[in-house]
Parts: C-alpha cells; structure tokens; sequence
C-alpha cells in the first residue's frame, strides 16, 4: 500500500496500490475501500496523481491525503479538514513542529534535511512551512484539478509547494501528531540522505525555472 | 588511398543499412531522418575529402582528423539528448495510460458490483 486518500462526511477512501506484491490491497479491498491497483510501480509522484485524478473524476470537493505506512494519525483527519476549510485554503498541511504537539523523535540527519528544505523554500517562495516532507494533506477542489493535470514526479512533499507558489496557492500548517515509523540506521543511510538531499536541492531550484500556471 | 576506400565502404554501408532498417519497418522515418542525414555526409565527405581539409583549416583545426572526431562527438553528444527527450515523453505516456487504465478498472468493479446486487 503506497498512498491512501480518504474523506469524511461523504466519504470516500481510495487505497492507491502501486504495484507492491504483498497483500495490503486485498486487505484494504476487504476493509471495504476503493483499491487502484497500478500495473507496475510507477513511483510516489505518478501514485499520488493517481488519487488527485480520482477525485477530479468524480467531482470531489477535498482529498487528504495520507500516507499508508501508518505515519499518520487518522484522528487528525477533521482537525485538518476542518483548518482547510475554515481559512479557506488551497492546502492544508500537517506539520510535526507547529504547536506542542510535537513529541516526534528525529534523527539528526533528518532534522538538518527538513530544516535545510523549510529555508529553501521560504528562501524561493512566500511560504513558511516547517514540515516540507509531511505528506498529511489536505486540499481543495482548486488543487484536485491542477495536481490531476500536473503533478511533481520525484519529490512530491516539498515540490508540491513549489508548483502551489505558481499557481499562488494559499498554504498553512496545522499541527499534527505522527507515528514512528519503523527504521533502521545504518552508515549507508546517512549517505543516501544526503544524495536524496541534493536531489531534491536540484528539483526544487528547477522548479524555480517553470511558468506560472493558468487555472484549469 | 587505402583509407579513403575504406571510409567510402563504412559510411556507404552506414546508409545502407539505415534505408534497409526504414525499408522493413524497423526503424521510422521520424527517427531515422537524423541518422539518414548523418550518414549521407559521412558518404560526401569521404568521397570528397579535399573539402572537408578544406572546412577544417578554415575553422582552425590543426588536424583534419581533429576535425571529424569533434564534429562526430558533438552529433552524438546532440543524437543521445534527443533520445534521453523521447524516454521521458514515452515514461510520461506510460504513466499516464497506467493510470486511466487502473482508473477505469476500479470504475468497472463498481459497476459490476452494482449489478450483482
């Protein structure tokens, strides 16, 4: 299971399944949820759009997005619809720095990673987010219909803010609690971050370089 | 003279082969039209050499054979950013016919489940 999208009030929960072997889309099918079974793995961007291209589809007003390795608190789920809807946003994003909530544990590395993310952005963009690589959600129609058309492929979390900075999206952050995920470290881990970080670097400065958007 | 024999020989065969690839569909012309275009010079200038001498000295090459190795590296280097242009829109296609095509199974579930109702 790579991404779920669900809703409340008239909800709807979509499991995006790309292309992963084992059995989490015949349980999420089981549990009662839409499954999009991709045919081969087409990596977390395309994954994603996939859901934003359901929405579209079926006219949807929100999706919250939530990641499927149970980061995320699905009791946040209304506090983050209900922060989307009550400032009028484009998109809402659950951070683990804003608040006192926060009782999530980084890494060192990863700490530096999101920090260094947080200042570029702000640096590139009017935004100050704090937690550039949480993927907990929530957008409205205007952003279904654009993420459906265009959505990054690489770096979804942080370019996402980017491509929002162009079609001048209004984003906030609300706080929200996550979950550990289960990790190993080891001396490998500090270099693929690292190679991750200047990857990202590289996308986003790109991303710096495209056209402003025209609404769909 | 040897070599110039032999430069005739390759690129001719060069030609040959690209027109016979169009010939039995193997290669489209939108895509080979590049390379059809590079081997009908490599043919000219290996039959007339003295003007590719010529165009060498003028550019201020100091060896004709510097000369060829540039210009042949640089089409490469142009042929291969090309292609890297044409991964990326056929990824893209695939991404997105991946997409409708699961889209539209999940669409067709519904449907049938309806039905059995």
């Amino acid at each position: 299971m790579k991404e779920a999208f669900s809703l409340k009030l008239s909800s709807d929960v979509l499991v995006i399944d790309d292309g992963s072997v084992d059995k989490t889309a015949k349980m999420a099918e089981d549990a009662g949820a839409n499954v999009v079974s991709l045919p081969f793995n087409l990596g977390i961007g395309a994954a994603v759009q996939t859901g934003f291209k359901y929405a579209r589809n079926h006219e949807f007003d929100l999706v919250v997005r939530i990641d499927g390795d149970g980061q995320h608190d699905i009791s946040y789920l209304e506090k983050i619809i209900d922060f989307l809807l009550k400032e009028e946003l484009d998109i809402a994003i659950g951070s683990r720095f804003v608040g006192s909530l926060s009782n999530y544990r980084f890494s060192f590395v990863r700490r530096i990673g999101i920090n260094f993310f947080s200042s570029l952005i702000s640096l590139l963009t009017d935004y100050k987010v704090t937690d550039p690589t949480s993927g907990f959600r929530a957008y409205n129609k205007r952003m279904i219909k654009i993420f459906a058309e265009y959505y990054p492929h690489d770096f979804p979390e942080p370019e996402e803010i980017l491509v929002a900075d162009r079609y001048m999206a209004k984003i906030k952050e609300t706080a929200v609690k996550m979950n550990k995920r289960v990790s190993g470290t080891s001396s490998i881990r500090y270099l693929k971050t690292l190679y991750y970080m200047i990857k990202v670097t590289f996308a986003i400065l790109l991303d710096k370089f495209k056209r402003k958007g025209d609404d769909l | 003279m040897n070599i110039k024999i032999l430069a005739i020989v390759i690129s001719l065969s060069a030609l040959i082969f690209v027109i016979d690839l169009i010939r039995r569909e193997k290669l489209m012309f939108k895509y080979a039209f590049s390379w059809i275009i590079v081997s009908i010079l490599a043919v000219f200038f290996s039959i007339f050499d003295k003007i590719l001498f010529k165009i060498a000295y003028l550019l201020g090459f100091q060896l004709p054979s510097n000369f060829i190795f540039f210009s042949l590296l640089s089409v490469f280097v142009f042929l291969s950013l090309l292609i890297t242009i044409f991964l990326c829109q056929q990824n893209n296609r695939n991404d997105i016919m991946a997409q409708k095509i699961s889209l539209l199974e999940l669409e067709i579930k519904k449907i049938k489940e309806k039905e059995n109702k």
